[in-house]
């Protein structure tokens, strides 16, 4: 294999940027206590999983477009869970004057 | 079903005084109904005038009844209507009727007319009582009762009157039931009353095992006993060799008399009975309650055997002289005529025992007139004498109550039997006379030892004037022993002293001359003997003797003398008597003996009272101690099992529910540090997860 074959675009670029991708959203939520930045890396990792449908299709798969769609529905599930979530965050950020995700454990037994 | 009885057409006058009598029956028990409701709220002071004129009203029916009967040769009838069906019997019914002879009308009369009487007396006597409406209520149902008796169908209807006279007269002589005297009497007469009652089921029970329903079946035209009698078939002949329970039967029935009628082993209720209200005694006295028994013993006559006879004489001599002697030694009022009362009873039951039957129920009636006049008397005097009762108190009360005294004083010639050889003008003479002529007759076909049935009722008619006369002297005559009392009496209000003038008035025309009351029941014995009751010594020829022997002549005069005797001693009080009591010891101890009535309540205190309890003591030991271990031995047993049971509840039932709680509550303390509420936490989890999972994956696709 040549080098410029090793630089050619293929599927393990993607899977690398995907994996890359998910380690920054883990790392993200792991590390944020504002309930932004942890919605932010819940997207990161659903743009890590949607990068996955698509790159395994092209390359797996290449005459259907299942993977496409199903990416599609993880950008509207995506948005729609942002909405959700930013809606919650604004009652809870009423009810507490915090976005700190940390203060948010009145459910605990 | 069977056939129901078909009894004979009633002729057009047996039908009116079916009607009249049914009438003079039924108006009491209206009366007392109605003063029941009415007299409560609205009539309460018109009840006595209420109660008054329905017995009017029933007297005059009666009175027409009799007259119609008499007047127009009727025959003896009987009615009935079936009441209780009694599947597989020969009677098929019990019949409720009205049986009607001579007998009946001539008692109905005299029970209407003296029920009126006291129904007047008591407008005077219970003036002012709080309970005055109820007293006439029980006295008409009382009346209704014993016309009832009087006029019943057959012996289960008489029954049933019967224990009605004995619930109303314990209702009446109760009447002042917050008193502990007239608790106890009236309970002490119902007690005695059954006692006799049981007898009279017995001797009912023993008829119905022999003869079957036919004892059910109403009255034939015959009498009350036709069907039974003609069951025994040819009576003469069954009577010469009589079935051992015939008699036995026949003296079952007369202790139901001997109970009403307050014969010797019951007689003690009688004098207690005098707790009631006096226009009570004089009833229970005449007409009605103590009348029954001797009704019943005459009407149960025909199938008498001659030892039951004997033993009905014999009941009827020990009672007539026991209860004379006792007479003479009282010294309350009411008890003296009490004893008056029992002793004249004897002679009624020794005359139907012996056989002058006739003779002992016209004694009955004008005993029944006398002797009521006799306790309205008292009742006057001691209802002046602020409830004074004992005579020891009084004396010379005449100037007082002449008009009382009048009534009193006729009634002591009456019930003496004053008479001059073979006529008089008192009725008392003619019916005691009649008796013992018939004890005579009766003496004399026994012979030996029999001649006690002659020489005590003549015994008797010797002390009868002289207790008498006393109760008379002691009370009307000599001095004052009481001056505050005696100048607080006066004459009794015209309610009362009406009555009493009226009763000794017919205690005088009732002598045969004038009313025809022997005559009546004359009649009865006529159909009787036709009946083929011919075993009875002379029975026929009594009638005849009755002017031949000297006897009358003996006691007619001897009342005479005896009266003149007890005025003498008891005119000024007691001095006399007491001391004759110290001269004669003998006559002490008989005295002491009379004074305490024979020992009789003594007797069946120890004997009957004090072994009851004893035995309810038992009895109540044995309850308490078996039956009711028995019962707390169970109760120990079921608690140490619930016991035992509650612990395997709590310890291990409740355990398991508890220790299912206590590892929840464990398991979820465990848990819940696992949720700390910490996103962080539970997504470095998830990894953490994630990750293992994967290598498991790995590991798996590597395999």
């Amino acid at each position: 294999m040549t080098m410029l074959a090793l630089f050619q675009p293929g599927l393990y670029h993607l899977l690398a940027v995907s994996i890359a991708l998910l380690t920054a959203g883990v790392a993200v939520i792991l590390t944020k206590r504002n309930a932004v930045g942890i919605l932010m890396g819940v997207e990161l990792i659903l743009n890590a999983a949607g990068l996955n449908f698509v790159a395994f299709n092209r390359y797996v798969w290449a005459n259907a477009v299942d993977g496409q769609m199903f990416t599609l529905f993880i950008i509207v599930l995506a948005a729609a869970e942002a909405a959700v979530a930013l809606a919650i965050f604004l009652n809870f950020y009423n009810n507490f004057d915090t976005i700190n995700v940390d203060q948010a454990d009145e459910l605990q037994g | 079903m069977h056939a129901m009885l078909t009894l004979a057409e009633l002729t057009s006058d047996q039908e009116l005084i079916r009607k009249l009598l049914f009438c003079a029956t039924l108006l009491p028990l209206v009366s007392s109904i109605f003063t029941l409701f009415l007299g409560t709220k609205w009539l309460k002071k018109q009840t006595g005038q209420f109660a008054v004129a329905a017995m009017a009203m029933s007297f005059v029916c009666a009175l027409y009844a009799a007259f119609k009967f008499t007047t127009g040769d009727v025959e003896p009838f009987t009615w009935a209507i079936p009441w209780i069906p009694i599947p597989g019997r020969e009677a098929g019914y019990l019949y409720l009727g009205l049986f009607c002879d001579q007998l009946t009308v001539a008692l109905m009369v005299m029970v209407t007319l003296i029920s009126t009487l006291v129904h007047i007396y008591s407008i005077g006597y219970m003036e002012g009582d709080k309970r005055y409406e109820r007293f006439f209520c029980y006295l008409s149902a009382f009346t209704f009762s014993m016309l009832g008796i009087v006029t019943a169908n057959g012996l289960m209807q008489l029954f049933v009157f019967w224990e009605l006279v004995g619930l109303t007269s314990y209702l009446l002589i109760g009447f002042w039931f917050e008193k502990k005297g007239p608790q106890q009497a009236c309970k002490k007469a119902f007690v005695m009353n059954r006692v006799g009652d049981t007898g009279f089921l017995i001797g009912f029970g023993i008829l119905f095992a022999q003869l079957g329903g036919k004892v059910l079946l109403p009255a034939t035209d015959g009498g009350m006993f036709d069907a039974i009698a003609a069951e025994l078939g040819g009576k003469a002949e069954i009577m010469a060799n009589p079935p051992m329970w015939l008699t036995i039967a026949g003296i079952g029935l007369f202790f139901g008399a001997i109970g009403k009628s307050a014969q010797f082993p019951l007689h003690t209720w009688l004098p207690d009975a005098m707790e009631g209200p006096t226009p009570v005694s004089s009833i229970v006295h005449s007409a009605t309650m103590v009348a029954a028994g001797v009704y019943l013993t005459a009407r149960i006559f025909p199938i008498l055997t001659p030892a039951a006879h004997l033993f009905v004489c014999i009941i009827g001599l020990i009672t007539l002289v026991m209860a004379a002697c006792m007479a003479m030694v009282m010294t309350d009022i009411k008890r003296v005529l009490a004893y008056s009362t029992l002793s004249q009873l004897g002679y009624m039951i020794l005359g139907v025992g012996s056989g002058a039957y006739i003779f002992a129920l016209f004694h009955l009636v004008t005993h029944a007139f006398f002797k009521c006049c006799l306790f309205q008397c008292s009742g006057s005097v001691i209802n002046m004498a602020h409830h004074q009762q004992d005579m020891r108190y009084y004396g010379g009360l005449a100037r007082k109550m002449p008009l009382t005294a009048l009534a009193y004083g006729i009634c002591t010639l009456t019930i003496s039997g004053i008479g001059f050889g073979s006529w008089s003008f008192l009725s008392g003479f003619y019916s005691k006379d009649g008796i013992i002529l018939g004890s005579y007759n009766y003496a004399h076909a026994l012979g030996g030892w029999g001649n006690l049935f002659l020489w005590g009722p003549i015994l008797v008619a010797y002390i009868t004037p002289f207790y008498m006369a006393r109760s008379f002297a002691l009370t009307f005559l000599g001095k004052p022993r009481d001056q505050h009392l005696y100048d607080h009496v006066k004459e009794a209000p015209k309610t009362m002293v009406g009555p009493q003038l009226v009763l000794a008035l017919f205690a005088i025309i009732s002598v045969p001359w004038i009313l025809p009351w022997e005559d009546m029941i004359e009649m009865s014995q006529q159909s009787l003997v036709a009946n083929g009751v011919t075993w009875i010594p002379g029975l026929h020829e009594l009638h005849e003797a009755h002017h031949g022997i000297a006897a009358p002549l003996l006691f007619g005069l001897a009342g005479l003398l005896m009266i003149g005797v007890g005025i003498w001693m008891y005119k000024d009080g007691f001095g006399k008597a007491e001391f004759l009591l110290k001269k004669a010891p003998g006559l002490k101890m008989l005295h002491t003996w009379a004074l305490n009535k024979f020992y009789f309540d003594h007797l069946y205190d120890v004997f009957i009272v004090k072994m009851t309890k004893c035995f309810a003591g038992i009895c109540s030991f044995i309850d308490k101690w078996g039956v009711d271990g028995l019962v707390n031995v169970a109760g120990i047993w079921t608690k140490g099992l619930a016991k035992f049971t509650g612990g395997f509840d709590n310890k291990v039932v409740d355990g398991l529910v508890n220790g299912a709680a206590n590892a929840t509550r464990a398991g979820g303390q465990a848990l819940r540090t696992t949720q700390p509420g910490r996103i962080r936490v539970y997504v470095s989890l998830l990894f953490v997860g994630l990750i293992i999972a994967l290598m498991f994956a790995l590991t798996l696709v590597a395999n």
